[in-house]
């Protein structure tokens, strides 16, 4: 097969304004696409990556007492008995933290005394019922015993016992199993691991030790209070407007902070995330449209203005087809024109972003994808104006107006 | 080469008819030198248009060099186009931004010729229309005669057996015109059968036999010496009558 490129080419390169800025279009619009889809990527993937909790059934409930009478440990007492009591809830605790809500605290773990420094992790103070509540899988050892539960701390009262992810453990102990062996507090006091969790997330979304998280057998302080609550399937939703309504009035001597289901929290947590891949989305469509728009432009105008030329073609022995290759070829060489500056630009603005803002690096697959894409937009946007070519009659070659 | 016999053509818009050619009857000879003539309006273009495959007729039946050129796919035509018929237009019809070389070159790739065999008959052609030495300008580098040259060139680089000519030499000056009817009479000379529809009865007076269109029929016929004013010398009625 003849593809014709040379001439092609060649009345290209005599007038290339339109297909000048029609390839620029192409780079800009390769350019963002590359980059962005990095990091919508990024970002789908994070929002995407899973927390090890049992998210669609667990909310959060927090009050917070405000007057002399208040009873910090008889509300405690009372609530969780009542909340445990509910038909339909699997588990209640008390907690320090909430995953994802971005707040909480944090400490550097040792894995041997004497360390100044020790491995940073999200802390947890729970209950008996914590793992049950936070819906998380235990790999080794066991749950927290409730004569195990520590009052809240006063003063720098020593841990016996705490719980690993198991991502913790392994900067802990890279050598081997953490079930059993012990870790140190800033005191050097030894703590033993009970228990290894296998995955959960902490209370920073954007921290990269997100899933190092250590739960010790503690009340946490109040006089505010964090209660997580773990339902069965489907009852979460019904059960929340229960629990509001009972704690906004069953306690005159505190206050019902908020009550927010896990899924909300989390989605709170990754809004940015979301609304930056959206937009990031938004904006690579929108200039692939109007690189596409471009295309489709010159393409139509190369049609419109060269209806006689076209029907000399056909008079001189081009068939309908070699008329829709000659339209598509010479797009598709604009296109290709545009998507060979715009890898070197996606190169260059990939590499100004991940300078300046950390952000990843186009890969070959992102590169080749959207080469592919550009390509394939390009030829879609020429069909139309290239079938419309092939229907110019050969006639027209001899008609003088 | 080319026979037509009873060949009809209306053009119909949603008000009118317009009947183009009616039982229109000629056959061409192989190596023959015919011009047509006519008044405008009086079917000349639609016969070059049909004679050259370029459009349908409704009734009637055209062989072009012995092949029924009736519900031929498009394909086909185009094919047959490519390689029986070279086509000169009044307007040159070249491509302003190939060179001379390229716009020969046309027909010649969509043939599939290899580019050593292009080469030479694009060489070949612009030879014959001495065009060689200009064959990288581009056609507006060109004055009207000589881009109709390379017209030319290009229409014969296939080597056709019919050349087609439609007012060949309606946008060159008088002297530039008999140029191009010696060329074509040459070419003619070469075995190459030639068309020629033209409203400059002069020129038509060149060719062999002339062929003259009235409201879509042949109106007269004559060859060799045109006829005295009034009269139809050599008018072959035989010709224009249904096979």
């Amino acid at each position: 097969m003849n593809w014709n490129l040379r001439p092609i080419l060649v009345a290209i390169w005599r007038s290339p304004t339109g297909a000048l800025l029609v390839a620029l279009q192409v780079a800009l619009a390769l350019a963002v696409l590359v980059n962005a889809a990095g990091i919508v990527q990024q970002r789908v993937q994070k929002v995407g990556r899973p927390n090890g909790m049992d998210t669609p059934n667990q909310f959060v409930v927090a009050v917070s007492g405000f007057t002399r009478e208040f009873d910090y440990t008889a509300m405690l007492a009372t609530d969780l008995a009542w909340l445990r009591g509910l038909p339909g809830v699997v588990a209640a605790s008390v907690t320090s933290a909430v995953p994802l809500l971005d707040s909480g605290s944090s400490a550097g773990i040792r894995n041997a005394p004497g360390l100044k420094a020790g491995r940073q992790a999200n802390i947890f103070e729970m209950d008996e019922q914590g793992l049950a509540a936070l819906g998380v899988r235990l790999v080794a050892g066991r749950a927290f015993s409730a004569e195990e539960i520590l009052p809240p701390a006063q003063g720098n009262q020593a841990l016996p016992q705490i719980l690993l992810t198991r991502a913790l453990a392994r900067v802990l102990f890279p050598d081997g199993d953490a079930l059993g062996r012990q870790v140190y507090d800033p005191l050097d006091r030894p703590i033993t691991v009970t228990g290894i969790i296998e995955h959960m997330h902490g209370n920073w979304v954007d921290w990269d030790k997100l899933d190092h998280v250590a739960i010790v057998p503690r009340v946490p302080e109040g006089p505010q209070a964090l209660y997580l609550v773990r339902t069965r399937a489907g009852e979460r939703d019904a059960l929340m407007r229960r629990v509001e309504e009972h704690m906004a009035t069953s306690d005159p001597t505190r206050l019902l902070l908020w009550v927010r289901s896990m899924s909300s929290i989390e989605r709170r947590a990754y809004l940015a995330d979301r609304n930056l891949a959206i937009f990031l989305t938004a904006v690579t469509a929108a200039l692939l449209l109007v690189a596409a728009l471009g295309i489709f432009g010159l393409a139509t105008y190369n049609v419109a203005a060269r209806t006689r030329q076209i029907g000399t073609r056909r008079a001189l022995g081009a068939r309908r087809g070699d008329i829709v290759r000659h339209f598509l070829l010479e797009s598709s060489l604009v296109t290709t024109a545009g998507a060979t500056a715009g890898v070197a630009l996606a190169l260059a603005a990939g590499y100004w972003l991940s300078v300046t803002w950390q952000l990843p690096r186009p890969g070959l697959l992102h590169l080749s994808t959207g080469v592919a894409a550009v390509w394939i937009i390009g030829l879609l946007a020429a069909w139309q104006p290239a079938r419309r070519a092939a229907a110019v009659p050969p006639a027209v070659a001899t008609r003088t107006v | 080469m080319l026979d037509m016999q009873g060949i009809s053509k209306i053009y119909r818009t949603d008000l009118i008819e317009t009947h183009a050619l009616r039982q229109f009857s000629l056959r061409v000879e192989a190596g023959d030198f015919v011009a047509v003539t006519g008044p405008s309006g009086s079917g000349k273009t639609t016969f070059m248009n049909i004679a050259g495959l370029l459009e349908d007729f409704d009734t009637g039946r055209y062989q072009l060099d012995g092949t029924d050129v009736s519900g031929l796919s498009d394909a086909v035509r185009s094919r047959l186009r490519n390689e029986r018929i070279g086509f000169i237009f009044q307007s040159f019809n070249l491509i302003p931004e190939l060179d001379i070389f390229d716009n020969v070159d046309v027909p010649l790739r969509y043939r599939g010729f290899s580019r050593r065999d292009r080469a030479e008959r694009i060489a070949s052609a612009l030879d014959l229309v001495g065009l060689r030495s200009r064959m990288h300008h581009l056609p507006a580098q060109l004055s009207g005669g000589q881009q109709q040259r390379a017209a030319i060139a290009r229409a014969l680089a296939g080597d056709p057996g019919l050349l087609l000519a439609d007012e060949p030499t309606g946008n060159v000056d008088s002297l530039m015109a008999r140029q191009i009817m010696d060329l074509l009479e040459e070419i003619n000379e070469m075995g190459t059968t030639i068309v020629l529809v033209t409203h400059d009865l002069e020129l038509a007076r060149r060719a062999r036999r002339n062929v003259h269109i009235v409201d879509g029929q042949v109106s007269d016929f004559w060859s060799l010496e045109p006829p005295a004013p009034g009269l139809h010398a050599g008018l072959v009625p035989a010709m224009m009558a249904p096979a």
